[in-house]
């Protein structure tokens, strides 16, 4: 190698270097520690320590190159890559950077759910001129006066026995417990009583903490069907007949697919089975719970039909159906045979295919499912041209936790917003990305003790009831300004579309 | 995780150093003429021997903490390496010495077997253990 001159680190030099000095001065110390002072052995023991670690590394181990080729030196790699996230998260990555969230986004749940004001000064963040899409608003705005009442009614538009209002359009997203842990659960529940809004109790079978709490519910059927299935794993009608009879359920949404993982049935890790989990779900500890991809009574789109018809039957309550976008033929013929049975869903929530808590692979999580605003823009359009798009109701569900997406989402056609990592964040989320681990540092996603501690109940609750009153704030706010009196007005045309948007391809060309 | 009678060999292994460790401590603090003679020679009186006993009570402690076990027996076997250089080079295993000595074999041997036992959870050990599909 040439000198050069300059001062440079060649770690590869250095490495060999400590490699050569950590025996030596083993040896020196020992020297040291018989002539001088018996002190310095507590440094003759030490590196005789890193001396055989280092050995071992050099040739021991095979599993990690690095180790292998430098020695002890190379660990500075794995450390600092270790706290790689965390540096990252606090110093070095720019307020609009982070996925899923950055820190904007988180701040602005952040200070909607403690109440404080989310006005900001010189100018937006966000790359403005060129993939952001906006709301147009009205030249002449409207008082808040005029605005209609926000709330939706489900099975309305069918002789459904109960159906139900909801009073402000926001859902806390289905997270089953078992996703949470038990002080979460209650924590979402009692701020969705407190904020009259509905919650989602996930697929995780019979909701016992979210009916102590009293909040209205939906009441989600996984493809597993905890809580309702039979021997067979096969919808049991007099379970269901049951379960929707509790005061506190108000509709049932079955699970097609979700977002995370479009295409599989959910899955609960093994770390997060405690023993409560394993009886209220009937499955074994130490085992990961995969639920199977598709609800066994549904082989074909006319018995699809048939069975979503059932469940309205059987429970006399409103029951919509929850799936991810994927083909649209497919999703064409599947409102088609709706038409034929005369047999519609009271909702639909089409999911986006970011993903949540639950936990999902990789490759599903990035690569599989349409995005949400592209999907619902499709649900609509297809509900819409079928000409039925009266008979059923959109829930747009991913990434929706401020404002500004809300809006867009109800501008491409949603009834109501559904969201849960939007309700985290509030209840004190800090995008630890631990869900899968049983690990969550603020204790939502996990059922260590030790860890649901740092959550406060009646706190954090409250928070949830301002986050809740602060989006219907600037959603009112918003609508005022489009000059629409409700959602409902709200339409496609009320959006700016640049043209790096993914919603550009439904922009008919105009200016 | 650990098979329960592994479990059970570890924690006798750490009870065996607690206890030979731990009733050290009585004459190391107390100031024991032996003890007191021992450290002298080693020209560590009375500093050393205060330092030394502390270290191995914080030793003793960690061994019987769940959390920190593998952290005690890495500070129990480097203490008993540093007592066993002393053995070799300036105490001698004469007579009582002998004794001495040996319980310090004990100690670090029981301490190796913790360490054995719990090697994935040794720090900068685990991982590369792991990674060979043990």
């Amino acid at each position: 190698m040439a000198m050069t001159g300059k001062l440079v680190v060649n770690l590869h030099k250095l490495s060999r270097f400590a490699n050569i000095a950590i025996p030596l001065l083993a040896g020196l110390f020992f020297l040291a520690g018989l002539r001088i002072s018996f002190y310095f052995h507590f440094l003759t023991v030490a590196f005789i320590f890193l001396t055989v670690l280092n050995a071992f590394y050099l040739f021991g181990q095979k599993g990690h190159s690095l180790l292998r080729n430098f020695g002890i030196l190379a660990q500075g790699r794995y450390v600092l890559e270790s706290i790689g996230p965390e540096l990252r998260q606090y110093l070095f990555l720019n307020d609009t950077e982070e996925r899923p969230f950055n820190r904007n986004e988180r701040s602005e749940v952040y200070r909607k759910a403690q109440n404080i004001n989310s006005a900001s000064s010189f100018g937006s963040h966000k790359n403005f001129d060129s993939t952001e899409v906006k709301v147009r608003h009205a030249l002449f705005p409207i008082d808040k006066s005029e605005l209609k009442p926000l709330t939706v009614t489900f099975g309305d538009m069918r002789d459904c026995a109960n159906p139900y209002t909801l009073q402000h359009p926001f859902i806390i997203s289905a997270m089953s417990f078992g996703a949470l842990g038990e002080r979460a659960v209650r924590t979402f529940a009692r701020g969705a009583r407190e904020a009259g809004i509905l919650m989602n109790t996930g697929e995780g079978g019979y909701p016992k903490y979210h009916l102590e709490e009293g909040c209205d519910l939906i009441f989600q059927m996984g493809t597993a069907k905890f809580g309702l299935r039979d021997e067979q794993g096969l919808l049991d009608d007099e379970k269901l007949r049951e379960l929707a009879a509790k005061p506190q359920i108000k509709m049932i949404e079955i699970k097609f697919s979700q977002g995370a993982k479009p295409g599989k049935g959910g899955l609960l890790p093994k770390e997060k089975i405690t023993e409560e989990i394993s009886k209220l779900r009937g499955v074994p500890i130490g085992k990961d719970v995969v639920s199977p991809p598709c609800h066994a009574e549904c082989k074909d789109i006319e018995s699809t039909v048939r069975f979503i018809a059932r469940v309205q039957d059987v429970s006399q309550l409103p029951v919509g159906i929850k799936m991810c976008m994927g083909d649209s033929k497919e999703f064409r013929e599947l409102v088609n045979e709706m038409k034929r049975q005369s047999a519609f869903p009271d909702w639909i929530t089409v999911d986006g295919s970011e993903g949540g808590t639950g936990a999902a692979p990789k490759a599903f999580m990035d690569r599989v499912g349409i995005p949400l605003f592209p999907g619902l823009k499709r649900a609509h359009n297809i509900l819409s041209e079928l000409g039925v798009r009266s008979r059923v109701k959109l829930i747009a569900s991913g990434k929706l936790v401020g404002p500004g997406r809300q809006m867009i989402a109800f501008c491409l056609g949603a009834d109501a917003i559904s969201s849960a990592r939007g309700f985290m964040l509030a209840a004190g989320c800090i995008q630890a990305m631990q869900c899968g681990n049983n690990t969550c540092p603020v204790g939502i996603t996990t059922h260590d003790p030790d860890l649901q501690r740092g959550l406060d109940i009646d706190l954090k609750s409250a928070r949830i009831k301002n986050y809740v009153d602060n989006l219907e704030h600037d959603l009112v706010e918003l609508l005022c300004s489009t000059g629409c009196r409700s959602i409902q007005e709200l339409s496609f045309d009320r959006l700016y579309v640049p043209k790096d948007s993914t919603l550009h391809a439904y922009v008919v060309q105009k200016r | 995780m650990l098979s329960p009678s592994s479990k059970i060999v570890s924690w006798i292994a750490q009870l065996v150093a607690v206890v030979i460790m731990g009733q050290t401590l009585y004459y190391k603090f107390g100031g024991a003429k032996e003890s007191v003679l021992l450290f002298t020679e080693l020209d560590m009186e009375p500093e050393g021997r205060i330092l030394i006993g502390i270290l191995e009570l914080v030793a003793c402690i960690l061994l019987l903490i769940p959390s920190s076990i593998t952290f005690g027996a890495m500070l129990g076997s480097a203490l008993m390496t540093g007592a066993i250089i002393g053995h070799f080079t300036t105490l001698g295993w004469e007579g009582e010495r002998f004794t001495l000595g040996m319980l310090a074999v004990v100690v670090l041997a029981a301490c190796s077997i913790v360490l054995f036992i719990r090697r994935h959870a040794v720090p900068l050990l685990g991982s590369a253990l792991q990674d060979r599909g043990e």
